[in-house]
């Protein structure tokens, strides 16, 4: 437990006031439609989503499991973090292509991208997935909010989790997208700030940078600073093989959407910038933010290692980063430390109330149910789905230790077999939605094969998951590739509509031959020439 | 012909170009030296400030490249922005079908 003086009291108050505030201020502009409660009008200055996507992906648990995997293998552990790198190419080309097709949610683009009956029932699917995935993560973020509060004050473990969810859902509810842009933006002001001055911090109590390495070479651990120290080239627990998956999966998922988790939230952030320019540079520079955050992170923990090495427990290693703060920060700067928990917390949790409200909302109650709906009622179905998420996290994250590896599977299933299915649906004409809808059930079924039901019975070897994630996606192709190519193209004038719109990347050679001929293509250029007048 | 385009006319940086693809290849790498630069030069690795600084030039150089095309296709898209955006509401709420 850690004690906390009036100060520390202090900065907790006024910093949880300061958040909520600047979030219920923009409660009139939230109000005013579903694109604003939703999208923030679709007007923002690219920097304002870029911090969103920062602070977003600054949440209470990630500074436990990147402690985790840079404790184990030191410098190296690094490219773990580095699926988030898939925005490299995705600011350039998948951000593109979506910010041009101005779909709310990426399951409404199925429908532009995609038509008919298939188009149909990928909407519904993924936006009950995301609605289930965003209430899954609200209640996994929050309970890991619920132990640093056991770990601080003794507290039992819903306190902290009900507490501090609910809080953040003050603004969330009053001002939508709105308030999480906005308290996301000074929320990731401070966490950065913050996780600087807490590194830095733990880093000179372990003797400074050239104290670090000197300790290092004293105890013969060198190789922790060295960003390439693999086990092997396909040996031991940490391969090279692993990470030339790891550069595939990250780097060339940028061409697709969904190749990662982080897309969903990603693609509000990316309608909600106020042109193609600004989409692109708020993924981009937010991304860039969160690696410069995990490399600064690394170094504190390898300080971590040096101050305590030999920590065998996990649980106990991979509170590392919070230790160097609550042990080594003076008396008043813990409170600060806290305040700065309490932003990188509610930041992921006002993210996730609003996009699983957004998706209940425009795919299921206004695709679904009632067509008509007036702006002022929708913003209200808003604000009640966005209640109903915060009561299921608490739930969630109550029952979170039985059902964690489970869903842990569940989002290698988001991840493995349908990552190609993923690229494929944005660079190539003639996938449909049959084949993208099999590779889903097909990647299912897989998945449930390789990792866990044929080397139960001996009849595959336990394989390590990078050789899982190969051996997934070509058995995923044997199925949606001849299904692609036994039922029809999509409809042409769906897709020379789409193709206009959103001028997609790859092999669309037929669809823009089609648009071309119509002269769809060539009277874009005429106007922008001014010869059409 | 230059190497890089940096003057577009509207309608013309909707395709995809040469300056696309310099521009995915210099952004992954500029994010693998940029993860590595800032970690060793917090430890304060010469190679480490060298890869930091390397990361920095090519993160300039690839928006010198990149920003011209972006600006075009974002003044051109949002002129024809609003009209799209009612053509989604329809397909969202059923118009097309129901009148």
């Amino acid at each position: 437990m850690v004690e906390f003086q009036v100060l520390d009291w202090l900065w907790v108050g006024l910093f949880v006031l300061i958040m909520v505030v600047s979030g219920v201020l923009f409660y009139r502009l939230g109000k005013r439609s579903e694109s604003d409660f939703f999208l923030a009008g679709r007007g923002l200055p690219w920097w304002l989503p870029a911090s969103s996507v920062y602070a977003t992906h600054t949440a209470t648990d990630t500074p436990m499991w990147v402690t985790g995997i840079i404790y184990r293998y030191g410098f190296a552990g690094i490219w773990y973090t580095f699926f988030s790198a898939w925005c490299a190419i995705s600011a350039f080309v998948s951000t593109r292509i979506f910010r041009r097709s101005l779909a709310y949610t990426q399951a409404e683009w199925n429908t532009l991208r995609f038509g008919g009956l298939g188009a149909e029932m990928l909407r519904g699917w993924i936006s009950g997935w995301q609605v289930f995935m965003n209430m899954f993560i609200l209640g996994w973020v929050g309970i890991a909010m619920g132990k640093i509060c056991q770990y601080l004050f003794g507290w039992e473990p819903w306190l902290g989790l009900i507490i501090f969810s609910s809080i953040c859902a003050i603004y969330v509810l009053a001002a939508g997208y709105w308030g999480v842009i906005m308290a996301d933006f000074q929320q990731g002001v401070v966490a950065f700030a913050v996780i600087l001055i807490v590194s830095f911090w733990g880093i000179m109590a372990a003797g400074g940078p050239s104290g670090i390495v000197t300790k290092l070479g004293a105890m013969g651990e060198t190789w922790r600073i060295n960003p390439f120290a693999f086990t092997g080239w396909f040996s031991g627990d940490f391969p090279f093989a692993w990470f030339f998956t790891m550069m595939v999966i990250a780097l060339l998922g940028g061409f697709g959407m969904g190749t990662s988790i982080d897309w969903y939230p990603e693609a509000q952030r990316i309608q909600s910038a106020r042109t193609v320019r600004d989409a692109s540079y708020s993924i981009w520079w937010g991304t860039a933010l969160v690696l410069i955050r995990n490399s600064v992170w690394a170094i504190a923990i390898i300080a971590f290692f040096v101050l305590f090495p030999g920590i065998q427990n996990a649980a106990d290693y991979e509170l590392g980063w919070f230790r160097l703060g609550f042990d080594f920060l003076p008396v008043g700067m813990v409170g600060f430390f806290f305040a700065a928990i309490i932003a990188i917390h509610i930041s992921t949790i006002s993210t996730h109330l609003n996009l699983g409200a957004m998706y209940f909302t425009r795919d299921l109650y206004l695709h679904y149910f009632k067509p008509k709906a007036s702006e002022k009622e929708l913003v209200w179905i808003g604000r009640l789905a966005t209640f109903v998420l915060l009561l299921g996290s608490f739930f969630y994250g109550l029952m979170m230790e039985e059902i964690t590896s489970w869903l842990i599977f569940a989002l290698w299933l988001m991840a493995a077999g349908i990552w190609l299915p993923n690229i494929l649906q944005v660079v190539w004409w003639r996938f449909n939605a049959w084949g993208y809808l099999s590779s889903w059930i097909a990647n299912l079924g897989f998945s449930w094969l390789v990792v866990w039901i044929l080397p139960h019975f001996g009849i595959i070897p336990a394989m390590p998951d990078y050789q899982q994630f190969w051996l997934l996606m070509l058995l995923g192709a044997l199925v949606y590739i001849p299904i692609t190519f036994m039922t029809k193209p999509e409809n042409m004038d769906h897709l020379v509509k789409y193709y206009v719109m959103s001028r997609p990347v790859g092999w669309w050679g037929p669809v823009r031959r089609e648009a071309d001929q119509r002269g769809l293509l060539k009277k874009v250029i005429e106007i922008g020439e001014g010869e059409i007048k | 012909m230059k190497l890089i385009k940096r003057h577009w006319k509207p309608g013309e940086a909707d395709d995809w170009t040469r300056e696309d693809w310099i521009t995915i290849i210099i952004s992954s790498i500029a994010y693998i030296l940029l993860t590595i630069g800032i970690g060793l030069s917090l430890l304060l690795q010469t190679r480490g400030f060298i890869i930091l600084g390397a990361g920095i030039l090519l993160t300039i150089l690839m928006h010198w490249i990149i920003d011209p095309k972006l600006k075009s296709i974002s003044t051109d898209y949002e002129a024809r922005q609003k009209e799209y955006l009612i053509e989604l509401e329809k397909t969202t709420r059923w118009e097309d079908l129901n009148g």
